[in-house]
């Protein structure tokens, strides 16, 4: 293997594969980046078996060939050398030397072979997405997605893909986000696909602007690719929980209020929240909301909002980190709840977004023991 | 029938007399030496020295340097009743000094071959007695005290000798007295040579942890911490073992009332349930306790050797000790080798933080609050936290390092913020978007139904869903990776199976069992942030050192211990 190739390209390159190798593994090959010379280009991989991303990058290649180099040795060193040709060798299959002005590194590899294969993922016959709808969808929902791992399915983020529009929906059980885009038409048939958050993190920073990524389905794992970049992720044994009948249609009070105003107020209140529940307390009437926080030992708090309100009056309780969360992904300066009761669902929406997709938080209070 | 009616009834010469009265107060050689020992530290001894031969069966010396007799008291202390102690039955009540029947030293001379050579002033006296026979007076010289010599003890009671134990066994308990006075006395100091070897030797005028040391050796006396406790009338001080040095074997206890040493096996077992979770139900922890009540208030001639006492409200002395110990380890020195460690983090706020996440806001900007952006706020635990195993949390302490069982912390805090919880309300029960179904048995119903109060209390509300299901649609939320279903479903089959039965409480027990189930998990990663706010709700628990169970919370590897395993000390 011999190749030329810009250190600003390499680094680039390098920045998009690094984030998918594993820190800690029992298989050594895992901690290695995968570099393949073709007439194409250069390629780099890199998997903790579960994501896989691999890139394409340009580069001179004069002889084929391919080896795993140490992943973090590989960053340092490009990160550190000058911006000038670097030229790669690799005699016999596990050993490198990369040159760039005066400096020459020789680093000592794994061989090729030790290193996964991707998974088989047909792109025939699968899906074709806009990158900045994904992006959108992501960006905006998988924030919501379960940490805890008692229930795997709340892990992963379910995307429904319909004729006319894409779905993405994440929960932890306590709180719930939800977005629509239309499409125009993503060929592939529907399908429900359950995501692991990481996967979706790669792939909304990886892929961008206005590419369409063809995304292909196994029977177990799904791949996204673009022209340069392929992204492979495991995906998650379904059935997701049934959530279009726990998203309440019946809240019958609302209030309106200027995100920015609510997420300060929030803020101040949970200074005196419990550490753990965060627990805060807001009482609605008409035209105003006021917030409130008591915890033993520590303290309370009160502060008035102004705010448009309709409905009957409500007293209702709320973890002040979960709703904190969902204002800051709300898209809009104005945002819109609505309620129904103490112990029922609550909503939120943005107000006025120019936008074809269509967005919905939910959050689920907190008892209140008097 | 000329022959005149034999009397039947007599008058006991008094040689017969104080033979009987020695099977009272001296049943073998160490109720001698209690009593001579007694004596001495009556008379204002500063200095006593016990010598014996053969377990005491062959001799027991005694002398002290009080303030001695005259020839006529020295005479006279031998008679039944001669005492300087009291000197009327009123004074009986209330009575300070050890003894005052004046039985002791006519007892023993009666029953052994006794030589007492005492000088008050410049002038001595020499009494010989053998078997409760005067056998000469003279004068003698010495230096102001009293020296009781004793040879062939119960040699004309060859009933009693011959229920004497082995000579090892006689040394043992003559040991144990000499002990016991020495430790109710710092002030005075003791010397005890059992066979020509020096088996206690302590300097007079110590302190109290130093005659601890000097008595139950160093090692045993590092493993305690002090008791000062004061209820009512009842004042507890003294000695408790760290729970986690107590073992199955090799206590000690020690318990005395007004400075009078006594032994109260249910007080010791009073004492004990301070310790409560704190300990292993197998353990005996160490104790050494003073009781200072009203002397009006304890009986202490229930018993001839005054081994026991009789305490007027037992119940309330009771309560005290055990009391006095739930305090003394509620301070975390109790956890690991001495030192006050505690790190003091600064009182008050805690901060609100959103649980980290993977995508960055829209804006861009960092919206998170500034612990999790590595800026320690106030109110927060502020040394590096370092997680070990996943299970341990690991930091550097003033003396040491200090290693916190992260289950066992978070066991602690829940417990007390339980306890609260079911005293005054307040947990916080989030509702649940997918309520959750679970399937129980009839004796988890069961439990269920007994203690649905406390398990609202904490946070789940759960209801009857048809058959044996029930639904649950609110839980608590003690922690950020918390199985709300997990917890449940194994809190109810605990409470159905009777776990932590042996508590007595029946809050209590709920709150260990919830504790338990809801606590993070050894082998759960913890972030820094999580870390540092478990170790500072753990630090202001009321006691830090000890989980639920009883087992230790933290270990310290202390500073010296490391600098000598590098070969720098």
């Amino acid at each position: 293997m011999k190749f030329t190739i810009t250190r600003e390209k390499l680094h680039e390159g390098l920045g998009a594969v690094a984030a998918s190798v594993p820190t800690k593994t029992t298989l050594p090959v895992l901690a290695n980046i995968l570099v393949e010379a073709s007439k194409d280009g250069l390629r780099l991989s890199g998997t903790d078996l579960d994501i896989s991303v691999s890139t394409t990058i340009p580069a001179s290649v004069d002889q084929e060939g391919a080896t795993t180099l140490p992943a973090r040795k590989l960053v340092e060193i490009v990160k550190e050398l000058p911006n000038a040709a670097i030229r790669m060798t690799s005699s016999g299959e596990q050993r490198a030397t990369i040159e760039c002005g005066k400096s020459k590194f020789k680093l000592l590899g794994l061989s090729r072979d030790d290193f996964p294969a991707f998974p088989s993922v047909k792109f025939e016959g699968g899906w074709k997405v806009a990158a900045k709808d994904l992006q959108k969808l992501i960006q905006h929902v998988a924030f919501a997605a379960s940490t805890e791992e008692s229930r795997p399915i709340l892990n992963g983020v379910l995307w429904e893909l319909r004729a006319d529009r894409m779905r993405m929906v994440a929960t932890n059980g306590h709180r719930l986000a939800r977005m629509d885009v239309p499409t125009s038409g993503h060929g592939g048939g529907q399908a429900d696909l359950i995501i692991p958050p990481k996967a979706l993190e790669q792939i909304r920073r990886l892929f961008g602007g206005d590419e369409e990524i063809e995304i292909g389905k196994s029977d177990n794992h799904l791949g996204f690719r673009s022209t340069t970049t392929q992204i492979y992720t495991r995906l998650i044994e379904g059935p997701y929980p049934n959530y279009e009948q726990v998203i309440p249609r019946e809240n019958d009070k609302s209030l309106t209020a200027d995100k920015a105003a609510l997420a300060a107020a929030l803020r101040r209140m949970s200074i005196v929240a419990s550490d753990q529940t965060h627990r805060i307390r807001m009482a609605f009437t008409n035209g105003a909301c006021k917030l409130s926080v008591q915890t033993p030992d520590l303290g309370e708090a009160q502060e008035e909002l102004a705010v448009a309100y309709e409905g009957d009056s409500l007293e209702i309780g709320f973890n002040a980190a979960y709703m904190l969360e969902i204002l800051k992904y709300m898209p809009t300066d104005e945002v819109r709840m609505t309620f129904k009761a103490p112990e029922r669902a609550a909503t939120c929406e943005p107000v006025g977004w120019d936008d074809p997709a269509s967005y919905m938080t939910l959050v689920m209070p907190l008892r209140l023991v008097d | 029938m000329t022959s005149p009616a034999l009397r039947r009834v007599a008058i006991l010469p008094d040689a017969v007399a104080n033979q009987i009265a020695a099977g009272e107060v001296v049943e073998r050689p160490a109720s001698a030496v209690k009593e001579l020992v007694e004596n001495a530290i009556d008379a204002g001894a500063r200095h006593v020295r016990v010598e014996l031969e053969q377990g005491g069966k062959t001799l027991i010396v005694v002398s002290d340097d009080g303030s001695g007799m005259n020839r006529d008291d020295a005479v006279l202390a031998l008679d039944r009743h001669a005492t300087s102690k009291i000197t009327s039955a009123a004074e009986l009540v209330g009575v300070r000094s050890f003894g005052f029947r004046g039985e002791a030293l006519p007892a023993i001379a009666s029953v052994s071959r006794f030589t007492m050579v005492t000088a008050e002033e410049a002038e001595g006296t020499e009494v010989v007695v053998t078997g409760g026979r005067l056998d000469s007076v003279k004068p003698a010289v010495r230096q102001r005290g009293t020296t009781v010599t004793i040879r062939g003890l119960f040699f004309n009671t060859p009933a009693r000798r011959k229920f004497l134990r082995s000579v090892p066994s006689e040394s043992r308990a003559s040991v144990e007295v000499v002990s016991t006075l020495a430790l109710s006395h710092p002030s005075v100091g003791f010397e005890l040579q059992v066979d020509g070897e020096t088996r206690l030797q302590v300097p007079p005028g110590q302190d109290d942890p130093g005659r601890l040391a000097g008595v139950w050796g160093p090692d045993l006396a590092g493993t305690l911490v002090p008791v000062n406790y004061a209820s009512g009338s009842v004042r507890v001080t003294g000695y408790a073992q760290r729970p986690g040095d107590a073992a199955p074997t090799g206590r000690r206890t020690q318990l005395f009332v007004n400075g009078r040493p006594f032994r109260d096996n249910f007080l010791v077992r009073a004492a004990e349930a301070g310790y409560r979770s704190a300990i292993h139900p197998g353990d005996r922890p160490s104790l050494l306790l003073r009781f200072d009540v009203d002397p009006a208030d304890v009986d202490v001639n229930v018993h001839p050797a005054k081994l026991e006492v009789r305490f007027r409200d037992r119940f309330t002395v009771e309560r005290v000790a055990e009391e006095a110990i739930r305090e003394a380890l509620g301070v975390l020195e109790a956890a690991a080798p001495v030192g006050d460690w505690r790190p003091m983090p600064s009182a008050g706020g805690a901060g609100h933080s959103v649980p980290a996440s993977l995508f960055a806001p829209l804006d861009g900007s960092d919206e998170r609050p500034e612990e999790e952006r590595g800026v320690a706020a106030p109110g927060t635990f502020t040394a590096p936290v370092t997680q070990l195993f996943s299970s341990y949390l690991a930091f550097e302490g003033p003396e040491g390092l200090v290693i916190v069982d992260q289950h066992s912390a978070h066991e602690r805090v829940l417990f007390e913020e339980v306890m609260a919880q079911l005293a005054v309300g307040g947990a916080a029960s989030q509702r649940l978007l997918l309520p959750e179904t679970l399937e129980l048995t009839d004796e988890e119903l069961d439990a269920l139904e007994r203690h649905r109060e406390a398990i609202e209390a904490v946070g789940f509300q759960a209801e009857p869903f048809g058959g044996r299901s029930v639904v649950l649609h609110s839980v608590p939320a003690p922690h950020l990776r918390f199985d709300a279903v997990a917890c449940f479903r194994e809190m109810v089959a605990d409470l159905a199976r009777g776990r932590f039965g042996g508590w007595a409480n029946r809050l209590e027990r709920f709150a260990a069992t919830y504790a338990c189930r809801a606590a993070v998990k050894a082998g759960m990663p913890l972030g820094e942030a999580e870390s540092r706010a478990l170790l500072f709700r753990l630090f202001q628990t009321k006691l830090p050192p000890h989980d639920v169970h009883g087992r230790s919370t933290i270990v310290q590897l202390p500073r010296d211990e490391l600098e000598r395993r590098f070969g720098r000390r």
